[in-house]
């Protein structure tokens, strides 16, 4: 009983403190203060010339450290402090960093490395800081590779800052494929050519006898399949990038195929087929065999692209009486309408994250390249030209490049990227025109 | 029985008499009659009035503004008919296959000595930007490198960037020439959104924007359970936890008066200033993350950690973090304008990054 009591005068007790004491902590809490409005702007960095460990490896000790300053400059996310406003300099890769001189010149990140080049083989090694928090981000990374792939050591280096500043993917180690255009427009020469993202390394996978359309990558970024006038009629064939070989792909006599494009496997395509007036898209695996039809309207339906998960495909068709985009099940059947816009949509391609769409819009006299979510919902148009057409992502699924044409009889066409965020719009060089870019998934 | 007939009688009687005194017969004073003066006109005086009223005269010499020129697409550079490039066959070069690079993990560093050098004099964090120029509400924004909360206006050329407004002086006859020349400092130019070429012609601006989601909750702490302690043995237990957060409570709780609305606002506007988002990624940009600060006297942040955080992944969070730590270290390099009489409230500052509004620029 005694007990009894005493738990209940202690409950009463406890009852009557603990507001008190609630009141009281409340006091000793942390100050509070939410942040909302940041800025926007690039990252600035600095990347000191390598260090080069032996004399031969001086050779390349500069042009890494430009090509990795070149290829992060180039996303429009970083801004690189230029070389004359460093106060450190760097002479030996195991030196301690001296933070408080990058942080006077207010460089965020700093890229270190050296390179090492023995016979025909050559070692890149670097390491990234965070200078600021006085700290290295991540371990440090070695390359090697022979002296004519020091451009792929360095799109690595590149890749890694890249990847461990933003937490996201990046997409410098990869080629583009894309048509070579040269001649004047109304006897314009086609080839296929492929080149390193940043428009280096050019080489021809076809020669120009014949009209080439369209080339798209395999995922294992080893074949392409592309469309050729070769016959007179525009057919689709498979070429492997190695040995340039090709192959005719859904050769059915008497139908033109085209605007083809693997599925995120590898072992199957889709394309559009147009027999007796009408335009349809079908299925086939890539080793051949029967095709499947997978749709069946009227109307002219085209430019297939896979989801990442290959489950879906998102293409273009004009059912409503105007081009817009429909997506359907990867084994065809009922689609559903997904652009509401005013103007045309066509050239549908799915984003690699699988979040978004873009595509080319045509609407009040000028072209766009925009993306949208899958359900349609928040369209956004990042550029606005005379003719922009056929967006092609980044294999980290954050900058598009696509073809932008110029008016009037001597208009240029020219390959140009975009951030989907619609910023950082530039021209990617290449020696003359060039259009129908498609990239390379991450070389590995 | 006759009880009742007294108290009936008297509740009666004062049920009157309150009624007679209290004034419930009495009459009600009537309202004040409004008067309005009105005078007599004629027809003709009001058709003159109820005539419609004649419309005001077009000024015709009133200068049009010109139009800014829409160019009807950008024109980039003209690239000339290439020539025709002398390639031989492809078929007989086929590219090189590139020999994919070994990656090998390098060995950190390992500082030999680690030198300390002296800290570089920084300009102190002022307490709130300074605005150059109104924010352009009526022209279209134009294409910045920098977004920003406020919007700045592109300096003149041939102007040191800086946060501080400073005109170039103005030589005069009278003033001898002064050893050491002032230029002129303005800040660097900044949009308040991203603005893309579409937008160039107001017609084919995106329409639509991502709604911002809810405010990510905290976590709740874990509750435990112990099944094998009696009530008594429970309430004994929580009256000693209770007791001993008072003690430490005693002991920490901040003293003097709170913070003022003024001097948080003043930290959290030299905070943003340096909480840059530019090279986050998308998933980072949709993450809000929660650091505690232990600040010393000086208004320098001596530690910061991660509280927690609503990122999808681990890479998110981390990226997200890194920008909150930056930013917090960065902006306080002369340390944050805090009053140190308050310390005790500002030693331990629990930070939120929320970049909503910043993924929707």
């Amino acid at each position: 009983m005694k007990h009894r009591v005493t738990s209940a005068l202690t409950l009463v007790a406890a009852l009557f403190v603990l507001p008190f004491v609630a009141t009281t902590a409340s006091q000793a809490e942390p100050l509070r203060i939410e942040i909302t409005d940041g800025v926007i702007e690039p990252l600035p960095f600095a990347v000191p010339d390598f260090v080069a460990e032996n004399a031969a490896g001086s050779e390349f000790a500069s042009q890494i450290a430009r090509v990795v300053a070149e290829d992060l400059t180039g996303t429009g996310l970083f801004r690189e402090i230029p070389k004359d406003a460093f106060i450190s300099t760097v002479t030996n890769f195991n030196s301690p960093v001296q933070y408080a001189d990058w942080k006077a010149i207010n460089a965020q990140a700093l890229i270190v490395g050296a390179v090492m080049v023995s016979g025909n083989n050559v070692t890149v090694k670097f390491r990234l800081f965070d200078v600021f928090s006085g700290a290295a981000l991540g371990d440090g990374l070695q390359f090697g590779g022979t002296t004519t792939s020091w451009r792929r050591m360095a799109h690595k280096v590149a890749d890694a800052a890249y990847s461990r500043i933003t937490g996201e993917g990046a997409y410098f180690d990869s080629r583009v494929v894309y048509v070579s255009e040269t001649g004047p427009k109304n006897d314009r020469k086609k080839r296929l050519a492929i080149m390193d993202y940043d428009g280096a390394n050019v080489q021809f996978l076809t020669d120009s006898r014949s009209l080439v359309l369209a080339p798209r990558f395999s995922p294992t970024g080893d074949r392409v399949l592309y469309t050729s006038y070769e016959s007179g009629f525009p057919k689709i064939y498979v070429l492997d990038v190695a040995s340039v070989g090709r192959r005719a792909l859904a050769d059915q006599p008497g139908t033109m195929t085209f605007a083809p494009r693997f599925s995120p496997n590898g072992q199957t395509v889709v394309y559009s087929l147009s027999a007796g007036g009408n335009t349809d898209i079908y299925r086939m695996d890539i080793g051949g065999g029967a095709a499947v039809r997978l749709t069946s309207e009227p109307s002219i339906e085209t430019a297939p692209s896979f989801s990442p998960d290959g489950k879906q495909i998102v293409f273009e068709s004009d059912r409503s009486g105007n081009q817009q985009l429909y997506i359907m099940s990867a084994n065809g059947g009922e689609a559903r309408r997904i652009s509401f816009g005013a103007g045309r949509y066509g050239t549908p391609v799915w984003s690699p994250r699988g979040d978004l769409i873009a595509f080319t819009k045509q609407n009040g006299g000028r072209f766009h390249i925009g993306v949208m979510r899958v359900d349609g919902s928040e369209e956004r148009l990042l550029t606005g030209a005379f003719l922009d057409e056929g967006p092609s992502w980044s294999p980290n699924g954050r900058v598009i490049m696509f073809m932008r044409e110029t008016a009037g009889a001597g208009g240029a066409v020219s390959l140009w990227s975009v951030d989907i965020s619609g910023r950082n719009l530039r021209q990617i060089k290449t020696d003359g025109g060039a259009s129908d870019p498609a990239w390379s998934p991450l070389l590995k | 029985m006759a009880t009742g007939h007294y108290i009936s009688g008297i509740g009666h009687g004062a049920l009157l008499a309150w009624a007679i005194i209290g004034g419930l017969f009495s009459r009600v004073p009537d309202d004040a009659i409004e008067v309005a003066a009105v005078s007599i006109i004629s027809s003709e005086e009001f058709a003159a009035l109820s005539a419609p009223q004649p419309a005001p005269e077009v000024e015709q010499n009133i200068p049009t503004p010109p139009q800014p020129e829409i160019e009807d697409a950008p024109t980039p550079p003209v690239v000339e008919a290439p020539p025709e490039v002398t390639t031989p066959p492809v078929e007989d070069i086929p590219p090189p296959a590139d020999v994919a690079p070994d990656v090998v993990e390098a060995p950190p560093p390992v500082p030999d000595a680690v030198e300390t050098p002296p800290e570089v004099a920084q300009p102190p964090v002022e307490d709130s930007p300074v605005v150059l120029a109104p924010p352009a509400t009526t022209s279209s924004p134009r294409p910045a490198p920098r977004v920003a909360p406020t919007p700045v206006e592109a300096p003149p050329p041939d102007t040191e960037v800086a946060e501080q407004v400073q005109e170039a002086p103005t030589p005069e006859a009278d003033t001898p020439t002064p050893s050491e020349v002032d230029e002129a400092t303005a800040p660097e130019e900044a949009t308040d959104r991203i603005v893309t070429e579409a937008d160039e012609p107001p017609s084919s601006a995106p329409t639509r924007s991502s709604r911002p989601s809810a405010r990510p909750k905290r976590p709740e702490p874990a509750i435990e359970t112990a099944a094998t302690h009696s009530t008594s043995d429970a309430i004994r237990d929580a009256l000693e936890e209770v007791q001993q957060e008072v003690a430490a409570t005693q002991t920490a709780a901040p003293t003097g008066p709170p913070m003022t609305g003024g001097e948080k606002e003043s930290l959290r506007v030299a905070v943003s200033s340096c909480w840059n988002l530019g090279s986050s990624s998308t998933e980072a940009m949709r993450t809000t993350v929660i650091v505690n600060v232990s600040m010393s006297r000086e208004g320098k942040p001596d530690d910061i950690s991660l509280l927690s955080s609503n990122g999808s992944s681990n890479a998110a969070t981390q990226t997200a973090f890194d920008a909150a730590r930056r930013a917090i270290i960065r902006c306080a390099k002369g340390g944050y304008k805090l009053p140190t009489e308050k310390y005790s409230h500002w030693r331990e500052i629990e930070m939120t990054f929320n970049p909503e509004k910043m993924r929707i620029k």
